[in-house]
């Protein structure tokens, strides 16, 4: 595949779309450490994919899911954590990749995995810097923009209008009946981590539904149980918790819909069986 | 999969837009706090005895210098002042006695301290209010490290940036509350 035709693809379309957040993010706060991270998460993570392809005797396949996940990582990730924590959250997203699978598919989203568990084993902070948290508020257009894009080459939008939606309908009543922080939640840099959420993690197509009525469960369902944990708690993984709990739904969809196929076959087989015999 | 015609999609992002102005309006009152902490407009408030005593028993006399020093600290990659107590005796004291609160913040969150000063040295600093949206305990160790180095200034905390500079900041505030004029 040449590198026009695979900037077309949606793998295409999301690293390019995060590799220049990278760059007006780093130019915007005129550090370079998050290039840096970036360059450590993303080498880590195709590292550790390429030795999972190799054990697993796979084809050779551009590592390109691996240089997505390193890159959404680093851009979360606060600028200043050592190269360590970063190192190490990038090899936990994609051991979940490899080792957390139904399928061949991994069953939660790499990035958002590695991120939740970075939180309660290395205290990370995660700043959302590379969603332009720190920026002027107008540089959610690029967000928006980079989001429209990838959503509408995808074809997610039920999924996303159904998260931000429900997200914040929830935000609107929390803070209507003075429950939890939803101001802190509907301003930079967590309306920020939303969007980039939503948009670019949410829609991860190994980990999402493609049926519109499921995509609808799933929005509603991640934003749901990510917005009342952010108002019980508050804290920062809560939309990370959120997506987990979409990808076993999707997981449990998928089993379920397996099952029923087997059962119909297994079912049509013994039929096949007596008739033949 | 069919995709969603144009139009579904610009409703669909008017009524999202609409929520969320709904939701950010109502809570707009409330955001002052926000604002005042991402602006750095914090108010301090001293608040036990605050004394303008200025005996001393001081033995080296370094006049009325002031104690506010820059610091470039690479382990806590923070490129602000710090507030150092003076290690030495003055003829003057430079800080009031009492009990002062300070309060340090970012789009992340706040951090209120009450810093305990007698005889211009630090003897006690309390977390009296955490409220960053990351764990306290990254900055658990911090008030024993102002009391063992007499200043504002402390080790960051690996990736705890934000709440590291909030604690600072806290602290800085509170000392400076405590500054003779």
């Amino acid at each position: 595949m040449t590198t026009k035709k695979w900037l077309k693809t949606p793998k295409g379309y999301v690293t390019l779309a995060m590799l220049s957040f990278l760059l007006i993010a780093s130019i915007g706060s005129k550090d370079i450490n998050g290039i840096l991270n970036a360059s450590v998460a993303v080498l880590v993570s195709i590292i550790v994919d390429i030795i999972f392809n190799v054990i697993k005797k796979r084809t050779w396949s551009m590592p390109d899911g691996a240089i997505i996940t390193g890159l959404i990582i680093s851009l979360i990730l606060g600028t200043t954590s050592s190269f360590g924590i970063v190192a190490v959250t990038s090899v936990i997203a994609i051991l979940s990749k490899h080792l957390l699978v139904y399928r061949k598919k991994p069953i939660f989203n790499p990035a958002a995995f590695g991120l939740l568990l970075s939180v309660p084993f290395f205290h990370t902070e995660q700043s959302w810097w590379g969603a332009f948290g720190d920026l002027p508020t107008w540089t959610i257009l690029f967000l928006l923009v980079g989001g429209y894009k990838i959503t509408t080459r995808i074809n997610k939008y039920p999924q996303v209008f159904s998260f931000l939606g429900t997200s914040f309908l929830l935000l609107f009543l929390m803070g209507h009946f003075n429950i939890g922080d939803a101001v802190d939640a509907l301003r930079a840099p967590f309306i920020n981590a939303t969007i980039f959420f939503g948009f670019f993690m949410l829609t991860d197509l190994p980990t999402s539904p493609a049926k519109d009525k499921d995509q609808v469960v799933f929005g509603i369902l991640t934003a749901a149980t990510g917005t009342i944990i952010y108002g019980l708690f508050g804290g920062l993984m809560y939309m990370f918790i959120g997506l987990c709990i979409g990808n076993l739904y999707y997981f449990l969809k998928k089993r379920s819909t397996s099952k029923v196929s087997l059962n119909r076959s297994d079912l049509g087989n013994t039929r096949v069986g007596r008739y033949q015999s | 999969m069919a995709k969603m015609d144009k139009k579904w999609v610009i409703l669909c992002s008017t009524a999202v837009a609409a929520v969320y102005s709904a939701g950010f309006i109502s809570t707009e009152a409330q955001a002052t706090k926000v604002d005042s902490h991402y602006q750095a407009q914090v108010s301090n408030q001293a608040i036990g005895d605050s004394s303008s005593t200025v005996t001393s028993n001081n033995n080296q006399a370094k006049g009325n210098n002031s104690s506010i020093i820059s610091s470039n600290s690479n382990q806590a990659k923070i490129d602000k002042s710090s507030i150092v107590l003076p290690k030495s005796n003055q003829t003057k004291r430079l800080y009031k006695d009492g009990t002062f609160t300070g309060m340090g913040g970012n789009r992340r969150g706040s951090i209120e301290v009450a810093v305990t000063i007698k005889n211009d040295k630090i003897t006690d600093v309390e977390i009296s209010n955490f409220d960053m949206h990351y764990s306290e305990r990254d900055v658990v160790g911090l008030p024993n490290e102002v009391i063992q180095n007499q200043s504002s200034q402390v080790r960051n905390v690996s990736g705890a940036t934000y709440s590291t500079e909030a604690f600072q900041d806290a602290v800085q505030e509170a000392i400076s509350q405590a500054q003779n004029a």
